[in-house]
């Protein structure tokens, strides 16, 4: 058993679960810089320093700048609170580990090779379990990242715009990362700086659109009038929460 | 090498002048300008065929790579002066850089999944940067806002999409097992839903009916010279990869008849409809921006064969219509400058008015529509014809006709009698002022290099023209030569 291994797929769940719970700015960075952390450590073996580097500057990047754009915007906790966030990333943690599962039968059935990176099995870390366990490193990476899609799914697409929907972006974002390394094995070194590159980018445009948002809020609690929003027949409280 | 400075110089400009924009904006714009001339002069010297490895992948220049690289780039540096000679704050040239330089790179990469994610990254710019700051009817407008962050979302899930078919299709369970094409005939199911969901994120990435809102709304808010590099040469990036791991990983074999029939179908709505929409709409800014859609949804139509000589057929034709309509942005927006207009009731007589803006609208009309030794009139028949086989070639025809209607209907609003907006707007016509600053009265050669600013100026019409005439130029050159598909 890698104790390390599971401890990291908690965290990040945990951190995920925080990042769209909370009320507090700081805490939801807190959370994020968790999830986003952790899933760069998720790897059994580790990847050379310089690819952990960037994974981890990039996370950090990402954390930063989010939190900045919480600083002008609105409190937007999540709707349902924390436990039922919880909830949803357990089931989104099992459900992935009986996807890994799955596919991994499917490809024995199907005479894959056993052996290789992904879903075959063992993955380059070996099982998880010991005797005839069939957790994967591979299928915690697996599970790790259909938790964050489930946690980040509903602030992205239902989410009011601004920092949650940010957060949904960025957790998605990952989400697919950690599942395009959990069902086909590790990156070589230039995807890594382009995985990078993308979530720094999805960082980037998610607190743009947020200060934005906040930028917009602010004029209009300030009672200037925003004449395009009666062009679209819409009001801009209506067009602001889309 | 060269590929890997070309991309260095187009990044490290393109992040400058988007940071610039809103404080400096002239040092922003000469950083673009600059930059788009550096990157054209690499891109001209790059050789032909050329490879190095970078991070454990292989990176190989093509002739594709290059033609796109000149293309873009040439044309970039004529936009970078018309967005000069249109001022507002610069948000064209700094995306279009950040986004020619992953575009130049997710060509050369021969990692599939490193070009999906590199494209993801480098496409946002383009929609985000216009949206949040180059909105027409004001920067601050809260309507900007729901159409940007569906624009992200459009451009980051195609990608991540794109990304999760390709882990998927490598895995040891999917429809590749990890290997080589499966003989299994049972498999096949699996390929041509690896396929699908390839095209679906090309669908979303493109825009296609109905996934066309987003794009319509942002096609509509943002300066025409924005909307090449978000959509035109974006998404032509993001196809060619597409295409190029459709072909190499899953081979023709994935396209079997039900898939090949969704694919025209889905295609053919763009093409149809778009088509149709470009021809009833007066804007000109919707016609321009129903006409990209479907030229997207011809080059969807390489999804429905992946024969490598229709593949080919799809690399000619996402270049050479991209430059096309990269000069038909540029007419827009010069129009919309020069004549407050953007409404054809509202041009009447344009060309008459200013008649290089005329002729480099004829060379766009010949170019867009193509004639028979053309490689875009040949790419487009081979699409066609491929996914169609039996009547693509009269398909191929109505398609052609098209925008002879949609681009004919403008072209006959320049000719009728001139309208009071167009009268009162700037002369397309050049004119000397007298050129003596005032106060001045030095000698004949000092003089004129003084009076240089002064005749600019007065002539920024007829100057903007030109530019539109030189992209006119390029693009019937490359709808002539293609891209070396």
């Amino acid at each position: 058993m890698n104790p390390a291994l599971i401890a990291i797929v908690l965290a990040i769940g945990a951190g995920a679960v925080v990042a769209v719970s909370t009320r507090d700015g700081a805490a939801a960075a807190i959370g994020l810089a968790i999830a986003l952390v952790g899933s760069a450590l998720l790897g059994d073996p580790l990847p050379s320093a310089a690819v952990l580097g960037v994974r981890v500057v990039a996370a950090l990047l990402v954390a930063t700048l989010i939190r900045s754009s919480m600083r002008t915007g609105p409190r937007q906790p999540s709707p349902v609170g924390w436990p039922s966030e919880a909830l949803l990333a357990t089931a989104g943690a099992v459900a992935g580990l009986g996807i890994a599962l799955g596919l991994a039968s499917l490809a024995a059935t199907g005479g894959g090779p056993v052996g290789q990176p992904g879903i075959g099995e063992p993955g380059p870390g070996g099982t998880v379990g010991s005797g005839d366990a069939l957790v994967t490193s591979m299928a915690l990476i697996t599970a790790a990242g259909t938790s964050l899609l489930a946690v980040g799914v509903a602030p992205l697409l239902h989410g009011r715009q601004g920092p949650r929907r940010a957060i949904g972006l960025v957790l998605v974002t990952q989400a697919v990362l950690l599942l395009r390394i959990g069902i086909a094995g590790p990156a070589v070194e230039l995807e890594e700086i382009a995985r990078a590159a993308l979530l720094v980018v999805v960082g980037a445009t998610g607190a743009a659109l947020a200060r934005a948002t906040a930028a917009a809020a602010h004029r209009l609690d300030e009672g200037e009038e925003l004449p395009d929003a009666e062009a679209v027949d819409e009001s801009p409280h209506v067009l602001l929460a889309r | 090498m060269t590929l890997l400075i070309l991309a260095a110089v187009a990044l490290g400009a393109g992040l400058a002048a988007i940071l610039l924009a809103g404080e400096r904006r002239t040092l922003a714009l000469a950083i673009g300008l600059i930059g788009s001339l550096a990157v054209l002069a690499l891109a001209l010297a790059m050789p032909d065929t050329e490879s190095l490895i970078i991070g454990g992948v292989g990176m190989i220049s093509t002739p594709v790579v290059r033609a796109m690289a000149v293309a873009w780039s040439a044309s970039l540096a004529v936009l970078g002066l018309l967005e000069v000679a249109v001022g507002g704050r610069p948000t064209v040239v700094g995306p279009s850089l950040v986004g020619l330089a992953v575009a130049g790179l997710a060509l050369a990469t021969r990692d599939p999944a490193s070009s999906m994610a590199a494209l993801a990254a480098g496409g946002v710019a383009g929609v985000v940067v216009p949206g949040l700051a180059g909105w027409l009817d004001g920067p601050d407008m809260p309507s900007r806002l729901p159409t940007t962050s569906r624009g992200t979302l459009a451009i980051l899930g195609s990608g991540l999409l794109g990304l999760a078919v390709i882990a998927w299709s490598a895995s040891a369970a999917g429809p590749l097992g990890g290997g080589a094409i499966p003989l299994d005939p049972g498999a096949h199911l699996s390929l041509g839903l690896a396929l699908l969901t390839m095209v679906a994120a090309c669908a979303i990435r493109t825009g296609l009916i109905p996934l066309h809102v987003w794009a319509a709304r942002f096609m509509e808010g943002v300066s025409p010279l924005a909307i090449p590099a978000a959509f035109a040469w974006g998404s032509a990036a993001f196809v060619l990869v597409a295409l190029d791991w459709s072909q190499v990983a899953l081979e023709p074999a994935a396209a079997g008849d039900a898939e090949r029939w969704l694919i025209v179908i889905a295609a053919m709505a763009s093409i149809v409809l778009g088509g149709l929409a470009a021809m009833v709409h007066d804007d000109i800014e919707h016609v321009l921006g129903y006409s990209i859609l479907q030229d997207a949804g011809v080059a969807v139509l390489a999804f429905a064969s992946l024969d490598p000589g229709v593949v080919a057929a799809a690399r000619n034709w996402l270049v050479a219509s991209a430059t096309v309509k990269t000069a038909l942005a540029a007419w827009a927006s010069v129009v919309r400058t020069t004549y407050g207009g953007h409404r054809l009731d509202d041009l009447g007589g344009w060309a008459r008015r200013s008649p290089a803006l005329g002729v480099a609208f004829a060379g766009i009309l010949v170019a867009a529509i193509g004639l028979p030794s053309m490689a875009l009139f040949q790419a487009r028949t081979d699409l066609v014809s491929s996914a169609m086989p039996g009547f693509g070639q009269v398909v191929a025809i109505i398609i052609a006709a098209m925008p002879a209607i949609y681009l004919g209907r403008i072209a006959v609003a320049g000719l009728a009698p001139v309208s009071p907006a167009v009268a009162a707007g700037l002369s397309g016509r050049p004119r000397w002022t007298g050129g003596r600053a005032v106060g001045w009265s030095e000698g004949p050669l000092t003089q004129a290099i003084r009076a240089i600013p002064t005749e600019l100026r007065a002539n920024r019409a007829p100057l903007m023209a030109l530019g539109v005439l030189v992209l006119a130029v390029m693009a019937l050159l490359t709808a002539t030569g293609g891209a070396g598909g």
